[in-house]
């Protein structure tokens, strides 16, 4: 057996431990990975599933994880400073109780939109939160290191280590994560001239996934729209449930790949379509209320392509500076 | 134009390595600081024609546009310095006392202790610099395999690595500041010239390092 084969070996049966673990377990979703194993998570959410919770006062998934996560909801110190030199901050402190949004204090939320399928209006819910990207460009571009990537694949801000200039929420092609004032490590530096407050977005319950449970959203949906699980078990799941209603699936190519796969029988082309006239009649264009772009791109994909040069370009360098020497030897220069 | 006698004090390979650098370091700190993301906040971006510096894609792909020669030029550099026996920029014991004496006397005005090509505080400036340059250059190529898709790296070593990279940058833009600061004192003008030209007047040479044995321009 070869080096690399073993060590492939190696890693498949690692993984395949963890989702027997997983199983023993009988946890929803087909298994979620023993406590301290590497297998990536990841969840389905089937749109033909989830009604939004109609008749409820709030979605029970945004409910729950409001409720989970109340204690680290942040809590600036006011007054707020405005963004010198500008004349303005982002507060959502006093609109805590918004759950049609994605805030600081609301990590998820469902759309609700409504789409025109052969002729008939049909309303589709959508429920919003944090994809949990396989290479995310929140965590790569963040210039303080304050975004990590769970060996679950679930990703994280720090905001002990987050300054506010909500460049994560600028690359992500969702605009998911979102800004408070007030808070975070620049309010010990000199707040009055740099940084912005921290960022907050859905964590993916990683406390409960790395103890073996599943996310809190899922455990509250009474529908059932939402399955967590390992994440090729759900890629494979999301792909059944697309063939048996002749649907679609959001999720899987986009931003380079999700651990967050959609399943609607509705094209994403509409829905997206649809947030953006919502939006649109609404007025609405601040963040927190993300489009559906299918098929986007990953920032770093041009930058990527790049890093290869990064590897040639030196050896240009290499072979000149060999040239170049032999040449000086030659000739016997001083310096 | 002088008709003074020159000798060669920069050779056209040492030009090549310090524009080089310069020209990729300053691309670097644009686009390095447009990273932080600092346009878009202190409203650089407002101003006419400069609306491209608060988008990210831009900055990035010249920040490694930057990174690329940089990292081409450095090689070059190492590489030749040590095939072609070329170390007398690296420090040596007791630089850091020279040094002392050299700057004080440059400021008084008295005259400094002889030196040879390199003064101990030229040698020490550029282990400064070239130290800094190796540290954002490792730093920042680590952060450019972390980048590619399938590539994992432990998020604190990454946390660190960014902490690194980012006190390289402060520590870079202080070099600088420092290196352009030596050409506030008049001794250290002649050299200004001659990163351009390559050659200084003779008599400079002959006086401020008797211990050099100057190759004639042209020669």
């Amino acid at each position: 057996m070869t080096e690399m084969s073993r060590r492939g070996f190696l890693k498949r049966s690692l993984t395949a431990g963890a989702v027997g673990a997983g199983i023993l377990y009988g946890l929803p979703g087909g298994g979620v990975a023993a406590a301290g194993s590497y297998v990536p998570m990841g969840s389905v959410i089937d749109l033909t599933k989830c009604d939004g919770c109609k008749g409820k006062k709030a979605p029970l998934c945004v409910s729950a994880c409001r409720t989970k996560n109340a204690d680290k909801f942040p809590e600036p110190e006011k007054p707020i400073m405005d963004y010198w030199p500008q004349k303005k901050h982002e507060d959502w402190s006093d609109k805590r109780d918004l759950t049609s949004r994605l805030t600081p204090y609301n990590w998820t939320y469902v759309e609700r939109v409504t789409v025109e399928i052969d002729g008939e209006q049909e309303e589709v819910s959508v429920p919003r939160r944090c994809m949990h990207c396989e290479n995310p460009t929140c965590m790569n571009i963040c210039p303080f290191s304050a975004v990590e990537q769970h060996a679950e694949g679930i990703v994280e801000i720090h905001q002990t280590s987050c300054m506010g200039g909500a460049k994560c929420r600028d690359v992500c092609p969702w605009g998911i994560p979102q800004r408070q004032a007030g808070v975070g490590p620049y309010m010990d530096m000199i707040p009055e001239y740099l940084g912005g407050g921290a960022m907050f977005k859905c964590d993916g319950c990683v406390n409960l996934v790395k103890q073996g449970q599943s996310p809190a959203c899922q455990t509250a949906c009474p529908k059932g729209a939402i399955t967590f699980g390992p994440r090729e078990e759900m890629r494979a799941l999301a792909h059944k449930r697309a063939e048996e209603i002749g649907g679609y699936i959001y999720g899987e190519s986009e931003n380079g790949g999700t651990s967050t796969f959609y399943v609607s029988k509705v094209p994403f082309e509409k829905i997206d379509a649809a947030i953006r006239k919502a939006k649109a009649d609404a007025k609405d264009d601040k963040p927190g209320r993300p489009t559906m772009p299918v098929n986007i791109g990953n920032l770093l994909d041009t930058p990527n392509g790049m890093a290869l040069s990064m590897l040639i370009a030196p050896v240009a360098g290499i072979a000149a500076a060999v040239v170049g020497a032999a040449k000086i030897m030659k000739k016997g220069e001083e310096e | 134009m002088t008709t003074k006698p020159q000798v060669k004090r920069h050779t056209t390979s040492d030009r090549f390595v310090h524009w080089g650098s310069a020209l990729s370091i300053f691309l670097l700190i644009f686009s390095g600081i447009g990273q932080m993301p600092m346009y878009k906040r202190y409203m650089l971006a407002e101003l006419p024609g400069m609306a491209w510096s608060a988008d990210y894609g831009i900055t990035l792909r010249m920040h490694y546009l930057g990174a690329i020669v940089l990292v081409t030029v450095a090689l070059y550099h190492i590489v030749l310095s040590l095939r072609a026996k070329r170390l007398g920029l690296v420090p040596q014991k007791g630089d850091l006392k020279e040094s002392v004496k050299i700057i004080g006397a440059m400021v008084t005005g008295k005259p400094e202790p002889p030196s040879g090509k390199f003064l101990a505080e030229q040698r020490l400036a550029y282990a400064f610099i070239a130290g800094t340059v190796a540290l954002l250059i490792l730093t920042g190529l680590l952060k450019v395999a972390k980048n590619l898709p399938g590539v994992s790296i432990p998020y604190e070593v990454m946390w660190w690595n960014t902490m690194l990279h980012n006190i390289g940058t402060g520590l870079i833009i202080f070099g600088i500041i420092a290196h352009l600061a030596a050409f506030l004192l008049k001794p250290n003008r002649p050299l200004v010239k001659s990163m351009f030209t390559g050659t200084v007047d003779a008599e400079y040479a002959h006086h401020r390092h008797p211990l050099w044995k100057a190759r004639p321009a042209g020669k």
